[in-house]
């Protein structure tokens, strides 16, 4: 099988002028913020609502819907905040999307901020994405001098600015409320919901927060129509997604995909299959917070609801491949080893679970494992799965439950023979 | 806690119904039940959190476990708690073990070992054995966090309720958690101490031993305290309290919790300031100066005193922190038996506002204002009171209020810690009533002024007036009060300072009044006196604390009785007092110990101290608490009202009553409700406001300071005492040459001291603020009975010169060279 579509968020990516604004308006940029601030807000949403647009930063929540939620009669602000804080482990769509067209994120949010009445956007950047800032701040540049953004944008007399705004390198501030409290200042950690962001998000007012590849969908649904947006993907999903494929693949990178696609043709047709045709052993779907899946699930389709049903998710759609000669619980251990190290600390589970959990799992890999270990592990899925205050501890428990429920007899051989089977050196580490 | 009247939410927990009003988090359903779920981050007093997640519940028809702490009732819902439900049980068990792993299992050493909510859990239904065979993290431990409060951090639980108590409640945000992941830390900025007044309270809300309190680290176990539940007697705020007593020595005081009054919280001094009573100087026998202040039995010196009072011109000064008992009996005795109205518990003359609370506010409920009613305001206007310094819970109150959208208006010479929820109206001292003769007349030019008067009129009687002391110096402040009042519609409270000043206020502990308010030259109200204690047989006018230590140093008085002040210390003209001292003819001291007062006193009566007496307080408020012995007296020291029985039976007379009950007996009968006529307003304005002087020295005592009743707390004054320092304005420095941290003079009539000098912003320009009683430089010796005074302010000679001490001169220079 093979991919046979029309590229939508990749199609230009052959082109480096698109980076600057001329490039980018010469191939159509900004003709969809040009008729947004002619139309009526409502209409922006309905179009969008029909698109059938999901966020594509993990939960798959409908965007229309999103926005729709926005209170308008508050008397306060009404606030669009970027997620560009891409951090979760395996996913780097986002940055090359906005690396190689990033005024079509500009676009995107210009559109989204119309439609909720917004006069400002926030994009949270990422800590370590300094290069991507330094793109976006030129592009942010280009559209205040263009007359596109600040006080009377296009000429049509409404606002529209933009806020850059780097992390500071925790992933944490990846979960929305995280991110809304480090933008305001605050420390990176989630907050209580109720009150959800659309109604007092940022500074306690109405705000929605979307992610890079969700928004910069969003010009294209306004000049092409839902219609045309539909015409890929699949009825629940519909669309193109960014898959993220890396590890031991021949061709590991970003592809722009249909929602639907079967994982085979990623791997096989996209990736060239796993590096140096050995057999395939586990990947995960969508970053290391999804649940692995194995050589079974090759044929599955990458969209919400295929994933779900093989008991996994779409997550970011960053797909991990292990082959195998990848031993399985070195590979736990490092997942959760960076969970915990990226645990806020707010919550006793994901605090002391996730960094008691890495201590046993270190010890089974470096082979000091113990009989009584299997059991705690198992424990420690069970007792970090919905217990946690946010998501977080969710992935850490995907990791645990998806590797000992594939794996447990590689778990059961690391403890039986004293060390790892796969005589994987685990000393030496990932280059940093 | 004051509930919404709105129709209550009926659910099921553990298979029992229960009606609660809307909004009402499920953990707190429970309780209503009497049924504990457990929990560390939740406090009824702070916002939810979630962060522990111990609370966990089953709620049918919901997927995944609850925390109760978060989640709130709905109609019909189904909750299951750890007694009905396995998961919930599990999960509660295996959180347990997580918060275990680290925990460093030091209960036999450890301050909350015996009432730990950790340890009792564990206990509960922990697992005995840990199936944890790594390493435990480690901190460093002890860290201090101020000479108060001291962290282990590997004891910490990580819950958060210290750092929300100082994020949401005292607005104090020193503790912070630092760090992250299994690094994370409670913590507090490099350099900085935990400078707050109310830090105590973070180490009473922590659900383990993590935050302790360096007076109370390793002194006792919970199963050897005797504890007894008592009333504060700090200040006016009536905070209620448990004291800890081990072997009849008094370690620990902590907050008891009262929605009506101090909620969860008291201040650092309530809480630490508690060693006084157990001074190396306290006397528990009574002394003879004739005798060269040898014992004596209580016999002996009462037929002394009675000898020496029998037909002579006897007066009574008093403090303001003796139980409603003790004046009482005191005030029938100086009028019954000693034939006086000279007496007194001020220490400065009040405006009018002591009459008006003490026929109106004791007896009178309508009239006065409640925390409640503070809490409940829409605007707040204080005048003349430093609250966070003066009342510290009424400080609290206020903050929640303003937490809550109230508008809050300071009207005060100097800036106070509501600086960050309020707006402050700087004016020179006695000027505040000025700026409420504005608010009366509900001026509108654009000013402060008037957009408070604007925001008054809209809040009906939801607007609330708090006058300190020092507005009720001004000579009509009642009156201006009470225009304000009548005109705007705001309740109106006047905020006494002292723990019972209105109790001795509402006794008639005052030369013009007598019990309930009621005026000595008004006949009928006289009457109704006399109809209880028989005829008032004091002849002469009295006079008040001013005028008594007048007649005094004139020798116009031959007994005085000082009984639980230290007028040397407390009374605004330390020269007078000195004088009245050295003149009057016998000086007779009720106390704890003789102090300053032991060149001068004639004969010493034991008097037991607070938490050794029953009786009843009454606060700013008006509220009548009731406080009992927590131990027995020391030595044969006795409670004041004992004493003034004994000696009206030396005197051959009988003051009615033998024992407490009789007391309150009687007492109740004069201070019950009744009507109090309308009271002929004089107020006619403010006038044009007058600078009679170049500048004006103020001075109101700090929370800690070297006030008696902070002896031998010395991690208090560790913590929270200030060296001595004076204020002035950047314009009137500029004017005088003088620079931030010089060391000046301050000259009045009176005296002058030298101080080190802040120039400020924070103070109205004009004035100069000299705390009241700092270490090495009384205030008092410069006042001649107000709290403000015409003063000239000069550079002085470095400190270091002949007339500073040697000590103050070391530490001068020790400054500086670290400077």
């Amino acid at each position: 099988m093979t991919v046979d579509f029309e590229p939508r968020l990749t199609r230009d990516w052959d082109d480096p002028g698109v980076i600057g604004i001329d490039g980018y308006a010469a191939k159509g940029g900004y003709e969809a913020l040009g008729r947004a601030v002619t139309m009526a807000d409502a209409d922006i949403l309905e179009l969008v609502k029909s698109s059938g647009l999901r966020g594509r930063g993990g939960a798959g929540f409908p965007t229309g819907m999103k926005w729709g939620f926005v209170p308008r009669d508050t008397g306060k602000p009404t606030y669009v905040v970027v997620n560009f804080d891409e951090s979760e482990p395996g996913t780097c769509n986002n940055r090359e999307l906005v690396e190689r067209d990033p005024h079509r994120l500009l676009e995107g949010a210009a559109i989204a901020a119309l439609a909720i009445g917004c006069e400002t956007i926030y994009i949270y950047v990422r800590g370590e994405y300094l290069w991507q800032s330094i793109v976006l701040e030129r592009a942010i540049a280009e559209a205040y001098g263009s007359g596109r953004f600040g006080a009377d944008a296009l000429g049509s007399g409404k606002r529209i600015d933009v806020v850059l705004h780097r992390g500071a390198g925790a992933y944490i501030c990846g979960e929305e409320t995280a991110l809304l409290s480090s933008l305001e200042g605050y420390r990176g950690q989630p907050r209580l919901r109720p009150p959800f962001p659309a109604v007092e998000g940022l500074f306690a007012s109405p705000t929605v927060i979307n992610n890079v590849e969700t928004l910069m969908n969003v010009p294209d649904i306004l000049v092409r129509g839902s219609d045309w947006f539909r015409e890929l993907g699949t009825e629940k999903s519909p669309g193109t997604k960014m898959v993220t494929i890396s590890g031991k693949v021949e061709r590991p990178g970003n592809y722009e995909v249909p929602l639907g696609t079967p994982f085979r043709v990623v791997l096989e047709d996209l990736a060239g299959g796993v590096l140096s045709g050995r057999g395939l052993k586990a990947w995960t779907p969508g970053g290391s917070s999804t649940p692995m899946l194995t050589a079974e699930h090759t044929d599955v389709h990458l969209d919400y609801e295929s994933l779900a049903e093989a008991g996994s998710m779409l997550g970011t759609a960053a797909i991990m491949v292990m082959d195998e000669t990848d031993c399985v619980v070195d590979c736990a251990q490092r997942m959760v080893r960076f969970y915990a190290h990226e645990s806020c600390g707010k919550c006793t589970p994901c605090r002391e679970g996730s960094w008691w959990a890495t201590r046993v799992l270190e010890r089974i890999e470096e082979g000091d494992g113990r009989d009584e270990d299997l059991p705690v592990v198992r424990d420690l899925g069970k007792n970090l799965l919905f217990r946690a205050f946010c998501a977080l501890a969710d992935g850490t428990a995907s990791v645990i439950n998806s590797s000992l429920q594939h794996f447990r007899d590689e778990f059961e051989e690391h403890v039986r023979l004293g060390g790892c089977p796969l005589k994987v050196d685990h000393l030496e580490e990932v280059p940093a | 806690m004051a509930r919404p009247a709105a129709p209550g939410i009926t659910l099921t927990i553990d298979d029992r119904e229960v009606t609660v009003p809307k909004g009402t988090l499920i953990i707190r359903a429970a309780e209503q039940l009497g049924i504990e779920i457990p929990r560390f981050c939740d406090h009824p007093y702070l916002a939810p959190i979630g962060a522990c997640r111990q609370c966990y519940v089953q709620v049918e028809g919901q997927g995944k476990l609850q925390t109760s702490c978060t989640s709130t009732v709905a109609p019909g819902m189904v909750v299951r708690t750890q007694n009905t439900s396995e998961a919930a049980r599990e999960a509660q068990v295996a959180n347990l073990e997580f918060l275990l792993l680290n925990h460093p299992l030091d209960c036999p050493i450890c301050d909350r070992g015996g009432e730990c909510p950790l340890q009792d859990q564990a206990l509960a239904f922990g697992p005995g054995e840990s199936r944890f065979v790594d390493a435990k993290r480690v901190f460093p431990k002890p860290v201090p966090m101020s000479p108060l409060v001291a962290l282990d951090r590997e004891r910490c639980v990580l819950c958060a309720r210290c750092t929300r108590f100082c994020d949401e409640i005292s607005g104090d945000r020193f503790l912070e958690l630092f760090a992250r992941s299994a690094g994370e830390r409670v913590s507090i900025a490099a350099g900085e101490d935990f400078r707050s007044p109310f830090s105590g309270n973070t180490i009473q809300i922590c659900p383990v031993g993590a935050l302790t309190a360096t007076p109370y680290r390793f002194v006792a176990r919970p199963f050897d305290l005797t504890s007894g539940d008592s009333v504060c007697q700090h200040c006016s705020a009536g905070c209620n309290v448990r004291v800890d007593v081990r072997r009849d020595e008094v370690v620990r005081v902590l907050a008891r919790e009262n929605p009506e009054v101090n909620d969860a919280w008291i201040c650092d001094k309530g809480r630490f300031a508690f060693r006084h009573a157990d001074a190396p100087a306290r006397i528990t026998t009574p002394l003879i100066r004739d005798r060269g202040l040898e014992p004596a039995s209580f016999g002996e010196v009462l037929t002394w005193v009675a000898e020496r009072c029998a037909g002579a011109r006897v007066a009574f000064l008093t403090g303001g922190r003796l139980t409603d008992e003790d004046y009482y009996a005191m005030s029938k005795f100086a009028r019954t038996v000693a034939r006086t109205n000279d007496l007194d518990h001020r220490r400065a003359f009040h405006g009018g506002l002591a009459e008006l609370v003490a026929a109106a506010g004791a007896t009178d409920r309508e009239t006065s204002v409640t925390y409640a009613d503070v809490e409940r305001a829409k605007v707040i206007l204080v005048a003349g009171l430093d609250t966070e310094q003066e009342v510290p819970i009424l400080h609290l109150r206020i903050r929640k209020a303003a937490a809550r959208g109230a508008r809050v208006v300071v009207v005060h010479p100097r800036r106070t810690r509501l600086h960050d929820v309020a707006e402050h109206i700087l004016v020179r001292p006695g000027q505040e009533v000025s700026v409420l003769d504005r608010i009366r007349e509900g001026v509108d030019d654009g000013s402060p002024e008037a957009r408070i008067a604007a925001s008054i009129r809209d809040a009906g009687d939801s607007a609330v007036i708090l006058a300190g002391e020092r507005l009720a110096e001004h000579p009509l402040a009642a009156d201006v009060a009470l225009a304000v009042a009548a005109k705007t519609g705001a309740r109106f409270g006047f905020v006494t300072r002292r723990a019972n000043d209105r109790g001795a206020l509402s006794t008639g502990v005052h030369p013009d009044l007598l019990p309930g308010g009621r005026r000595l030259d008004h006949a009928e109200e006289r009457a109704e006196v006399e109809a209880v204690w028989g005829p008032i047989t004091a002849s002469e006018a009295g006079r008040n604390a001013h005028e008594i230590l007048e007649a005094c140093a004139e020798r116009a008085v031959d007994v005085l009785f000082v009984i639980g002040a230290d007028p040397l210390r407390d009374h605004p003209d330390a020269a007078l007092v000195r004088r009245a001292l050295a003149n009057v003819g016998t000086l007779v001291v009720h106390s704890l110990e003789l102090g300053d007062l032991e060149p001068f006193a004639s004969a010493f009566l034991p008097a037991s101290a607070a938490i050794e007496r029953d009786g009843h307080l009454t606060d700013w408020e008006g509220r009548w608490q009731r406080i009992r012995p927590v131990r027995g007296a020391l030595g044969i020291s006795r409670p004041d009202w004992e004493i003034f029985c004994g000696l009206a039976a030396a005197m051959g007379a009988d003051l009615g009553f033998e024992t407490l009950d009789e007391i309150r007996r009687e007492m109740a009968s004069l201070l019950m409700p009744r009507s109090v006529g309308e009271r002929p307003n004089v107020w006619a304005g403010a006038g044009a406001p007058q600078w009679i002087d170049d500048l004006t020295v103020f001075t109101y005592p700090m929370l800690v300071d070297e006030g008696r009743l902070s002896d031998r707390a010395d991690e208090l004054k560790a913590a929270l005492e200030e060296p001595a320092f004076a204020e002035m304005h950047p314009v009137d420095a500029e004017k005088k040459g003088l620079s931030d941290g010089a060391t000046v003079r301050l000259a009045t009539e009176r005296g002058d001291v030298l101080v080190p000098l802040r120039v400020t912003e924070h103070v109205a320009a004009g004035s100069v603020f000299l705390p009241f009683n700092q270490p090495g430089v009384a205030a008092n010796t410069l006042l001649s009975g107000r709290s403000t005074a015409a003063v000239r302010v000069e550079a002085a000679e470095p400190v270091g010169s002949a007339d500073v001490p040697a000590e103050a001169a070391e530490a001068a220079e020790a400054e500086e060279a670290t400077a």
